[in-house]
């Protein structure tokens, strides 16, 4: 240890140090331009110049690379010292007048006029370019020529072979003297560019050490081996001096690790199709033509314009953009993909509509599409209020030529309307809503694993096996499956564990692994003593917050007994220290003051329970990512920020009190209600994984709509496939089928419901752990298109009836027409039904099989067989069915008079109506929720508009409930085709199991609580619920008033904040807590 | 904090701003350092005493987000 005088005040280093390394650690800052930490100091620019004292004389000298003695006096901010560096500062502003470092740092110097000769450079001549270029290993430039004539370049100022084109000394040059371009077209023909971030869809460059998106799982940075200097030339590896504990390896080496496995389920996803090969797109010229994937990042707050709209060519903000859908869907003669790609019609109104609340009003979108496809849950009334409330334009057409205007912005669009009229606008921006497909290497894996793919190269599937592909054992979700949305993808993926949770189900906990209990010390009624632990995380909060400063200062606050700081305060040998402080110093209550709770909490918590202390007496504070990380520039407010966050903790934490997780014995049994095919494959799910269950049906037999269906969009034989599942299942000793029963009562919650079921006059109790919706729809009865008048107006179910039963007078039929959207996509009934219009389709297809010159016609709004389904549309034409448009306020008119159909519509193209006698009407009729409101009081579970149930999260939890232990799947959520109400009925039984597995469940600590005694039984707390967890007593001492079951709560507080009488209280947030963070604002601002 | 700058309490909810926050520093977004971040389960569990309170303490705004 060197000990050394820096401005009067006596420092200390290690023997080796440069002046300005200790200086930096006692807080001096000493300018520099040329110093770098990653390279050895040269001393080129002298703007770090001090003043020496020997202890005989005073003289300059450079502070980075001057090595400290002991005994030595340096001074930094002595006149002699500021004039010499200032005179320094002159020459570099007279050589480079134009550089803003130099600029800057002449302005913090006061200099406003030049002496010397102004010259024209940009270079400084500090030499970070060179000495960087040598430390990758690459050599390629230096400093050349003598005296004036000195400057950095390659030998002889020729192209190099030597440059590998790594960009390091553009990166590092503190004037803007070197960039990509100029390395470009002065030093190597490589054509060096930023590494582009392929999140920002290259919008953005990135790091060769780089974490892939923020939200990225782990949260860890990878080296791209690819772009890595150190694997090109075996320099560099400056990354590994730069991390604090160690943990860069360049060594490391690709392991084959052999797993042996019972089932394997494959969710490799899709590629976005890449439109560069269209050329009359222009996608690969114009720089204003983007794909929907970029889109989505200029329009993502974390994206490369942080979500604010421009068009890329000159930055501006756009007036009009254009989406073109189907580009590399619905297309078999530019590309292969003729199936369609489900998701785009909906993203691309997501887009439009996201654009203009980004941009206002003003801006125009307009959509150019062929159908427009929206039929998901919610959807048509998102497309609805995009068309009327944001104004989106729709345009039902294809644009054909696309000229970019000579400016290069804008482009001009030249299209036909459906009537005939040829337009030409101008956009500044078009975005193409490019499909999905499966990239080459999934179908080598396919064929590797011997998997069937479908014609449009997804994994080949069955309607009533969605998820399994053609080898047993192998499973498939998401997008590889067929193209599909999130919840779509979400419940494909929950029904792709419960096919694997049923085959391996023998195998369940027999790895499982119990943990040593640490008996919890009682520290109720004891005096609260804190410790506090404050974090540097490296550099990341000490490099701006003052974490000494915050350590210090923490130490003087009431309660606190023991303070300290630490490099990594989540590195595991920190968390067994932390916990034997905690025990030695018998501390009761801990802070940390480091990065976030969402991901670190836990953590800590458990360092806490390792001590014996109850996890709950804790409270975290984020004095990084709220802090260090976004005040970086202000180092002196970011650690009084850090204080205050840190005396705001402490406030909280000595109110804190231990709390209790209450366990809970879930019972092992379930219900389901409904006998259709989802409820069906529930039991069935269920009951092959172990649990007893009771399948409840109202009717007197299973099946539910199923067994009015003749075959799936995939040709199965429904019939047959349907009693093959109801003899599955009843003869599954697990389940327990109950016909001509109805729910009558419905008591308790998660892992204890007790339920009465009535058949006839008998009543059951059932007393069961978890519960299934599957209660289904029906199909609408119509009124309207004279449906009764005569026995050849029949609705899409009445038809399958008489398919199944092969029904002799179809073959007399010489016509039929299908008219869509019966019921659907009406203001009273604004959602799309999903199905009919391919099952309209395949009937239609049926119809022309058996009798080929029939003339067959299909009345239609949009044609909407979504995925590979569009396979049978194509055909349906291919076969010569007739496919006519009409608009919502022009539906066609049916006639039945005298036995005979005759309907007029107006078709689309010719404008005109048209007057066509049919045998046959077939009506796709709307599917209708059963808006069974006891049903949903039961289980407090709510509907929407339309009457179907609302999920958990629409994305997210499309199978569950939001109050626990209660399940849906199946038409009661929303019309859907079998393939799909299998699958979301195996994605019901597997969120079930999940809490089936458990024989008992804890609550969280951090839940309301009723007091009583102040409770007025107002019932607010009641009906605000979404968890349906407070409810009024009925026994004991409090009969009446409110009580919040403790396993339901999820502690969102919006009782507390409801509860006029202030008898609630959220423990972990009770009001005291949050108001004492409060008061000890009055310290901080 | 400085005199001429709003002073400014928040209250984030620990499911969405919190984690936005979060998510801004980890972008190395900069915003300035004159707000102090209460975090709480849910706005639901904001009660108007928590904005009254803040105002009272000197705080020129109170931020609610969730």
């Amino acid at each position: 240890m060197i000990t050394f005088k820096l401005n009067g005040q006596t420092v200390q280093g290690e023997e080796g140090q440069y002046i300005i390394h200790v200086a930096e650690k006692y807080g001096v800052d000493i300018p520099t331009l040329c110093n770098h930490k990653a390279l050895e100091p040269a001393g080129m620019c002298r703007v770090c110049t001090v003043e020496l004292f020997d202890g005989r004389r005073s003289r300059f000298v450079t502070a980075c690379n001057y090595p400290i003695w002991e005994g030595m006096e340096v001074t930094t901010d002595s006149k002699l010292a500021v004039d010499g560096r200032k005179l320094i500062i002159e020459m570099l502003l007279a050589r480079c007048p134009d550089v803003p470092a130099v600029q800057k740092m002449a302005k913090d110097y006061g200099i406003t006029e030049l002496r010397f000769k102004k010259g024209d450079d940009t270079c400084i001549l500090c030499g970070l370019c060179t000495r960087v270029c040598e430390k990758m290993g690459a050599k390629a430039i230096s400093l050349t020529g003598r005296g004036v004539d000195m400057k950095v370049d390659t030998p002889y100022h020729l192209f190099t072979d030597a440059c590998i084109g790594c960009g390091a000394c553009a990166s590092l040059c503190p004037t803007g003297h070197i960039t990509l371009d100029k390395i470009n077209s002065q030093h190597t023909q490589l054509n060096t560019q930023l590494i582009p971030s392929e999140y920002d869809m290259g919008l953005k460059g990135r790091k060769p050490v780089y974490v892939p998106y923020a939200q990225a799982v782990p949260n860890t940075p990878a080296i791209d081996r690819d772009v890595c200097v150190h694997f090109k030339t075996g320099g560099c590896q400056i990354c590994t001096e730069f991390c604090g504990v160690n943990a860069i390896d360049h060594t490391m080496e690709d392991e084959i690790v052999e797993v042996e496995v019972g089932s394997i389920i494959l969710a490799p996803g899709f590629k976005p199709f890449d439109p560069s090969q269209f050329d009359a797109y222009g996608y690969s010229k114009h720089p204003n033509v983007i794909t929907s994937m970029e889109m989505e990042r200029y329009l993502s707050a974390s994206g490369p314009t942080a979500g604010h709209l421009v068009r890329p060519s000159d930055h501006q903000e756009p007036k009009k953009v254009a989406w073109f859908q189907c580009v590399g869907s619905r297309d078999s003669n530019r590309c292969d993909n003729s199936y369609c790609s489900s998701v785009c019609c909906m993203y691309a109104i997501k887009e439009a509509t996201i654009a203009k609340e980004h941009a206002g009003d003003d801006l125009d979108c307009a959509i150019f599409f062929m159908d427009m496809r929206t039929p998901g849950k919610e959807f048509e009334r998102f497309y609805d209020t995009a068309k009327e409330k944001h104004g989106v334009r729709f345009v039902r057409s294809r644009v054909h030529t696309i000229d970019p205007l000579p400016n290069g912005n804008e482009l001009s669009l030249r299209y036909v309307t459906e009537d005939g009229k040829t337009i030409v606008e101008e956009f500044d921006m078009i975005v193409l809503s490019i499909g999905l497909e499966t990239p080459p290497e999934l179908v080598d894996l396919a064929n590797r694993l011997d998997i069937d793919l479908t014609p449009g190269n997804f994994a080949k599937t069955e309607s009533f096996n969605p998820v399994a592909t053609s080898r047993e054992g192998i499973f498939v979700c998401g997008a590889f499956q067929g193209p599909k949305d999130i919840p779509q993808s979400v419940i494909d993926a929950s029904a792709a564990a419960a096919a694997a949770g049923e085959m391996l189900t023998s195998a369940r906990n027999t790895l499982t692994q119990s943990k040593e209990v640490i008996p919890e010390t009682n520290v109720v009624g004891e005096r609260p003593k804190i410790g506090v632990f404050v974090c540097k995380c490296g550099s990341n909060i000490a490099g701006v917050v003052d974490v000494p400063a915050v350590r210090d200062y923490a130490a003087s606050l009431p309660y606190v007994e023991f303070v300290t700081d630490s490099m990594y305060s989540c590195s595991q040998d920190t968390q067994e220290t932390m916990a034997q402080i905690i025990k030695q110093k018998n501390l009761n209550r801990v802070v940390v003051a480091a990065c976030t709770p969402k991901t670190h909490e836990p953590l800590f918590q458990e360092t806490l329970i390792n001590a014996g202390l109850n996890k709950y007496l804790f409270e975290m504070t984020n004095i990084r990512n709220h802090d260090s990380w976004v005040h970086k520039n202000n180092p002196e407010m970011a650690t009084e920020k850090a204080k205050d966050l840190v005396r705001m903790a402490v406030a909280k934490v000595a109110l804190m009190e231990p709390l209790i997780e209450t366990e809970l014995t879930v019972n092992q049994t379930a219900m389901v209600i409904g006998g259709g095919i989802a409820g069906l494959t529930t039991a069935q799910s269920l009951a092959n994984q172990g649990y007893e269950t009771h399948l409840i049906e109202q009717n007197d037999n299973l099946g539910g709509q199923a067994v009015n269906l003749f075959h799936t969009a995939q040709g199965d034989n429904i019939q047959e496939k349907l009693s093959e599942l109801i003899t599955s299942v009843k003869k599954n000793d697990n389940v327990k089928v109950h016909l001509n029963t109805k729910l009558t009562n419905v008591d308790g919650f998660v892992g204890s419901f007790k339920s009465t079921l009535t058949s006839g006059d008998n009543s059951e109790e059932l007393e069961h752990g978890i519960a299934v919706l599957a209660t289904g729809a029906a199909p609408y009865t119509p009124t309207e298109y004279s449906y009764g008048k005569n026995p050849n107006i029949l609705t899409a179910i009445e038809l399958d009836r008489k398919l199944i039963a092969d029904d002799p007078m179809l073959s007399k039929l010489d016509s039929a027409l299908f008219i869509q959207c019966v019921g659907s996509r009406e203001p009273e009934r604004m959602y799309c039904s999903r199905v009919c219009c391919t099952h309209s389709i395949e009937n239609a297809l049926e119809l022309k099989k058996r009798n080929p010159d029939m003339n067959v016609y299909i009345v239609y709004r949009d044609i909407r067989t979504y995925g590979e389904k569009e396979y049978l549309y194509r055909e349906a034409r291919e076969k010569g069915i007739i496919f006519i448009r009409y608009a919502l306020d022009n539906k066609p008119v049916v006639t039945a008079k005298d036995g005979s159909i005759t309907v007029t519509v107006t078709d689309h193209v010719l404008g005109r109506p048209m007057e066509l006698t049919v045998d046959l009407v077939s009506l796709a009729t709307a599917i209708v929720p059963y808006r069974d409101e006891k049903l949903a009081n039961f289980f407090k579970v709510p509907m929407n508009e339309d009457g179907f149930f609302i999920e958990k999260h629409a994305k997210l939890g499309p199978s569950e409930f939001a109050t626990d232990g209660t399940f849906l799947c199946g038409m009661a959520h929303y019309p859907k085709p079998i393939d799909e109400s299998i699958a979301q009925a195996k994605a019901a039984a597997s969120r079930a199991v999940t809490l089936l597995s458990q024989k008992t469940i804890f609550s969280s600590g951090t839940i309301a609580e009723v007091e009583p005694m102040k409770c007025a039984a107002c019932g607010v707390c009641v009906s605000v619920c979404p968890y349906s967890a407070p409810s009024f007593s009925t026994e004991g001492r409090f009969a009446g008033k409110a009580e919040i079951n403790p396993v339901l709560c999820k502690g969102c507080g919006l009782c507390v904040a409801s509860c006029r009488s202030g008898a609630i209280h959220l423990k972990g947030f009770d009001t005291d807590q949050i108001f004492s963070q409060i008061f000890e604002l009055e310290k901080a601002i | 904090m400085a005199e001429n700058e709003p002073k400014i309490l928040s209250f984030l909810c620990n499911w969405c701003s919190y984690g936005a926050a979060d998510l801004a520093g980890v972008s190395r977004m900069e915003y300035p350092p004159n707000i102090r971040v209460i975090r709480i389960p849910c706005t639901g569990r904001m009660s108007p005493k928590f904005i009254l309170a803040g105002l009272r303490q000197g705080a020129d705004a109170v931020w609610v987000s969730g």
